[in-house]
């Protein structure tokens, strides 16, 4: 590695005031899983950074709370095992708990924050499918103040996201889950376990009060693009239908359409189209079968 | 866990199930490995790995390295002492100074007070390459039109390694005068193959790819070397081949053996990845700065840099009768060596015309060179590429011939007397007691019933191996309180010292806390082959019982002249030797130990010697079954159970063999369904981690059910014969059976990734 | 720039430490404080032979920098025997079989006592999941399952009893 200072906030101003004072180079470090390992194995998708901010000790991000109209607040230093093991998460949002339950090893969970998942920006990451299709927001704090965005728009590419030089995600808006509804994440990986996702899909479902038709569909793929992306398409193609085979597996199709992988040592482009397609239709058909038991 | 055992006599230790006598200090972490041991004064080593597959160096700039403080050298190939080089044998280059053959290959030596400081600056040595065309397929470079791996032809090849793992007589030829990628070819020939086709009532043929694939050992590779003042080399490796290192690094480096100690630090796993490598360039390194210096490999380092197992394609015909009776085979075995010769093609041609009875055999086997790095042993070197091929298309034939598989093994597996490729007959082998044992499993009995789920099946595969050949020592002696020590020179990665513990106080019918074992350093151990082979208890037990048998005989000859008994009166047990029928006539081990070490003692100390050249073999078969489940619609194969049956003619430790069987079995299934080396079209390795590089984890691997079979071998201790690699070797062909069983898609690669079951299943355009 | 300083509870002793912003904390483990019970297989996280507690959390102290456990509670398989008694994991790993080359075993015992303290009871399936991160490469891992089963029946009982 190469050398580079660390700083270690204890709070949100402190962490946004040594970015200020520090000025650019800096990367905030979470729990360390991804950017540990990138600057110790080279081959950087970013400027190799001339100093570290340490999130760990930052109150500001350990937000967990749950309100009936405001949904949920997730703080972006929560651990994968605490998302995975939250009550709210496993009740409300399940897709998350899947997502964030798949990440690594057990070792893995109790390091890595969902925030740095977010924010290492791999197409891969298994909570970023869930938290799409959930349709969270991004609370980012930094030097000109608040925004509050969409996830949708927070990847720019691969390893790239929209946080400008001293801007921190620092916790996530998860809308409260419509009646009759279910979600669920699913990887593909050729070990059943710590492998980093081939495909990731998530879909979110609420059927409508008599059970019949589709009120509202949200599908969300990862790796199959340069970011996590929404297969808005097929969400279309089935919102407000009856859920009859055909139409799953009609939206899983144009799902397959709407994925641009790419090739590379963990899958072909072929493999991960097709597997989008089997997924997809799989995920959509146990969403709408646990929505309807309720 | 069930044993297949044949009549046996009773005895006290051997044979009954020992913990392992490291094993406390290895649960609380106070075993010493080679990167948790201190020096004074000690540097640390980082070395610059090229990043081109095959170049010119040009030249090399280390200014900005040196500017960093805390480094103290950065040596390239010129700045090394006067070493006897080899540009065919790989550790006998010890940096590249022209020509980088394999992406990866070291090129210079960064050292520096701490591994950071060494790291950081290795970052920073600047070196120019011109690049050359890189080859890298292994049926692209045997076309005439390739370009050639390395611009100069191989004259002397160095084989030793390949040979520590299996001896046998046999002819390799050497590469021919026209340039060629084709380093050696091998060809076995019996009867006449094409009237053995024209006589078979079913023929299959097909071509088998199987993956280039990692030891991966959890420990990498760590040298430390030290030459001190007086002119005596130290190194301490975690090699599985402590005399081989000495005499090696002595050659290399123009030292006498005797003042070269190599001592072979706790091996955290080796499989055949570890034997000699980089111990002559550490060596020298520290004969260059005058300080200890220290290697400890990175795992990216040790995945591009180390001796991985090469990449095969298997092209084999075979055809069979309508009852079942192999009668030709025909195969084109192809390994690519990477970078410098050393491919098992002799086991590979050996054992895939050697597990069957049959009249005609054409098998041609080629060495390839390519532009990757260099092969080395795992575990059964060669044969599981072979074995995925034959055991593949026996399937395949019995399907054809509507013909039980586990039948047609059966009636056409080798027995003691048949001949191998090279006309070498089989001692007493138990291939057959093998597939016997696996028919009475229950995966292998349920399996009409397993059938009945759509996606699962049950597959079969056998395998095995020969066995090296290594001459070995060992001493037993006899302590001032009665306690034994017995010296060995062999490495003791499986548990064999434990082994030779239960052998010594079998044979001195002692309690087995009275015996300590400890492999010494090369300066003090008795002589012993490489722990590589599968030979260390088949051949150091031996030399260890005639030792432990010869201090008896001294042990008896002076309590005969204490008691005035005739030795044959005398009988021994727990320390104390009596006369028989006269219990007040006895002597105890601790007063002869008193006796022959004492001050004034009356007696020459007690110190058995034991001392074997090992000529005959003793091949370990295995057969194995899987039960699967494959998901037909994303490729994904889960091994739901697995057992594995193997001859070990002695199970001295069951305890250890079973983990052996398992362990084995498991680097199968890695193989079978993750393991694979990826290289892009320039030579570069896409997966040097652990993250990329899959290893099978405890979610991946079932329980495996371990059957001991024990057919005797002729000279092994107790009858033991082989026991470490054979159960690898079944791993991918017992898993392409049980796919095709369960989704009726036969895979011809490995590891059998979801997809190629995919591609298999046609499911997947383009 | 000169190093910073930081205070480690290692298995119960607490310690300050000189270190640089990117030593790991297994490297300031093994170098600084000499406890090289913890093993470096791979270095970026994927194996496990490193894992030890902090703060009570098993982590793989490979990819965690030293700095950021500035304050921390560390448990190292140093740490695990007591008074010289093997811990019941220990002890069913030595009587099973479950250690071969026993570079893997430090992380592996580690992640079994980990799991044992959240999930006293444990099927085989939940000891496979939660070994996942731990590779092994000699044993096939069937008899580490068996040791931590059979460790996991002998501490209820010794619970039970005590």
């Amino acid at each position: 590695m190469r050398p580079f200072a660390h700083f270690a906030p204890r709070s949100l101003d402190e962490a946004l005031d040594i970015f200020r004072r520090e000025g650019e180079g800096g990367r905030p470090l979470a729990g360390g899983t991804d950017l540990v390992v990138q600057l110790k194995e080279g081959g950087h998708k970013f400027p190799y950074p001339r100093y570290l901010v340490s999130l760990r000790r930052l109150p500001e991000l350990k937000a967990l709370g749950w309100h009936e109209d405001q949904g949920l607040r997730l703080g972006a230093g929560l651990t994968m095992a605490e998302v995975a093991s939250n009550g709210w998460v496993r009740q409300r949002y399940p897709a998350l708990a899947d997502g964030a339950g798949l990440v690594g090893s057990r070792q893995t969970m109790n390091m890595a924050t969902v925030g740095g998942n977010v924010c290492n920006a791999a197409p891969s990451a298994d909570t970023a499918p869930p938290l799409l299709a959930l349709e969270a927001q991004a609370r980012i704090v930094g030097p000109q103040g608040e925004r509050l965005l969409p996830l949708e728009e927070f990847w720019l590419g691969p390893g790239q996201t929209v946080l400008r030089h001293g801007e921190l995600l620092t916790e996530f808006l998860l809308p409260p889950p419509l009646p009759r509804s279910a979600s669920l994440y699913r990887r593909h990986t050729p070990r059943q376990q710590m492998d980093i996702a081939v495909v990731g899909v998530a879909v979110a479902v609420a059927l409508d009060d008599g059970g019949r038709t589709l009120k509202k569909v949200r599908i969300a793929l990862g790796a199959v693009a340069p970011t996590p992306i929404r297969a808005r398409r097929a969400e279309e193609a089935l919102e407000g239908q009856a859920p009859s085979p055909e139409a799953i597996a009609r939206a899983a199709a144009i799902a397959q359409e709407e994925a641009r992988p790419i090739s590379d040592v963990r899958g072909s482009a072929a493999l991960r189209r097709h597997l989008v397609g089997v997924m997809t239709e799989r995920l959509l058909r146990e969403a709408i079968e646990r929505a309807r038991r309720g | 866990m069930a044993r297949e055992t044949l009549e046996r006599p009773r005895f006290r230790h051997v044979g009954r199930p020992v913990d392992r006598i490291d094993a406390t200090a290895k649960v609380t972490g106070q075993t010493v490995y080679g990167d948790d041991l201190r020096l004074p004064r000690l540097l640390h080593v980082k070395l610059v790995h090229a990043p081109v597959a095959h170049a010119r160096i040009r030249r090399i700039d280390a200014s900005k390295a040196l500017a960093v403080p805390g480094v103290e050298a950065v040596l390239t190939a010129a700045d090394l002492p006067p070493h006897r080089t080899n540009p065919d044998a790989r550790a006998q280059v010890l940096l590249a100074s022209d020509e980088v053959l394999f992406y990866g290959q070291p090129v210079a030596a960064v050292l520096a007070r701490d591994p950071y400081t060494a790291a950081y600056a290795r970052d920073l040595v600047e070196v120019d390459y011109e690049e050359l065309p890189a080859v890298v397929d292994p049926l692209e470079a045997m076309r005439e039109d390739a370009p050639l791996a390395r611009t100069a032809a191989i004259r002397e090849a160095d084989r030793s390694e390949e040979q520590g793992h299996i001896t046998i007589e046999a002819q390799q030829e050497q590469a021919q005068s026209r340039p060629s990628n084709v380093s050696s070819t091998i060809t076995f020939r019996r009867g006449d193959v094409e009237a053995g086709f024209a006589e078979a009532d079913a023929v299959v043929e097909g071509t088998w790819r199987s993956a280039m694939v990692h030891q991966s050992y959890i420990e990498p590779h760590v040298i430390i070397a030290d030459y001190d003042a007086s002119g005596e080399l130290s190194i301490w490796s975690s090699t599985q081949a402590p005399f081989h290192v000495r005499h090696e690094v002595a050659r290399t480096l123009g030292l006498p053996e005797a003042r070269v100690r190599v001592t072979a630090t706790e091996v955290g796993g080796g499989f055949g990845g570890k034997i000699y490598l980089y111990e002559p360039l550490v060596a020298a390194l520290a004969m260059a700065v005058r300080r200890p210096v220290k290697l400890t490999m990175s795992r990216r380092e040790d995945m591009l840099a180390a001796t991985p197992a090469p990449q095969a394609v298997v092209q084999l015909k075979a055809g069979m009768k309508a009852d079942g009776t192999l009668v030709a085979l025909q195969a084109r075995v192809i390994y690519d060596a990477g970078a410098f010769p050393g491919a098992p093609v002799l086991p590979g041609c050996l054992l895939i015309g050697g597990s069957y009875k049959c009249p005609n055999l054409d098998i041609q086997g080629f060495e390839v060179l390519t532009n990757k790095v260099s092969v080395g042993a795992l575990r059964a070197p060669g044969a599981p590429h072979v074995a995925f091929a034959l055991e593949s298309a026996m399937d395949m034939l019995a399907q054809r011939l509507e013909l039980d598989p586990l039948e047609v093994r059966l009636k056409n597996a080798v027995e003691k007397g048949d001949p191998l490729p090279s006309g070498q007959p089989y001692p007493a082998i138990g291939l057959k007691e093998c597939l016997e044992a696996i028919a009475r499993t229950d995966i292998w009995r349920e399996r009409h019933r397993i059938r009945q789920h759509p996606h699962r099946g049950v597959g079969l595969a056998v395998g095995g191996w020969l066995g090296g050949l290594q001459p070995a020592s060992a001493t037993v002696g006899l302590n001032a309180d009665g306690t034994i020590n017995v010296t060995v020179g062999a490495a003791d990665i499986t548990g064999t010292n434990t082994s030779f513990a239960q052998i010594a106080a079998e044979e001195l019918n002692l309690p087995l806390e009275m015996v300590s074992v400890v492999t010494g350093d090369t300066r003090t151990a008795p002589y012993a082959g490489m722990t590589a082979g599968s030979k260390t208890t088949y051949t150091v037990g031996r030399a260890v019982k005639l030792a432990a048998e010869d201090a008896r005989q001294q042990i008896l000859a002076i309590a005969s002249q204490r008691l005035e008994v005739p030795a044959e009166e005398l009988e021994m047990e727990d320390g104390v030797v009596r006369a028989r029928g006269q219990p007040e006539k006895q002597v105890t081990f601790r007063e002869l130990g008193r006796l022959t070490t004492g001050f004034g003692a009356r007696y020459a100390p007690i110190v058995g010697r034991g001392a074997i050249t090992a000529r005959r073999q003793a091949p370990g078969f295995t057969a194995q079954v899987a039960e699967v489940e494959v998901d037909p619609d994303t490729g994904q194969v889960t091994v739901l159970r697995y057992a594995v049956a193997q001859d070990v003619g002695f199970a001295i430790n069951p305890k250890s063999v079973e983990g052996q069987m398992q362990g084995g079995a498991a680097q199968g299934l890695g193989i079978a369904l993750f393991e694979e080396m990826v290289y892009d079209d320039k030579g570069r390795l896409l997966n040097p981690d652990l993250l990329d590089y899959r290893l099978p984890t405890t979610r991946d691997v079932p329980p495996i059910e371990a059957i001991i079979v024990e057919v005797p071998s002729e000279e092994g201790p107790y009858g033991a014969r082989i026991v470490g690699e054979p159960s690898i070797v079944p791993g991918p062909a017992a898993v392409a059976n049980a796919v095709a069983d369960a989704v009726g898609a036969r895979v011809f690669e490995a590891p059998l990734t979801p997809e190629r079951v995919l591609r298999a299943l046609g499911k997947l355009r383009d | 720039m000169p190093k910073r300083v930081i205070t480690l509870t290692v298995n119960g002793e607490t310690h300050e430490v000189a270190v640089e912003p990117w030593w790991t904390l297994l490297y300031t483990v093994r170098e600084e404080l000499g406890l090289t019970g913890s093993k470096e297989g791979c270095g970026t996280g994927d194996c496990g032979a490193c894992s030890m507690l902090l703060d009570g959390r098993l982590v793989t102290s490979c990819i965690v920098l030293a700095v950021e456990a500035d304050g921390c509670q560390v448990t190292t398989i140093e740490g695990l025997a007591q008074g010289g008694q093997l811990h019941p994991v220990q002890q069913a790993f030595v009587e099973k079989g479950a250690v071969q080359c026993g570079y893997c075993i430090p992380g592996m015992v580690m992640a079994a006592y980990d799991l044992l303290r959240r999930q006293p009871d444990p099927t085989l399936e939940e000891v496979r999941l939660a070994l996942a991160g731990n590779l092994c490469r000699c044993t096939g891992y069937t008899k580490i399952y068996e040791a931590v089963l059979a460790a996991a029946e002998r501490m209820r009982l010794e619970g039970a009893r005590g």
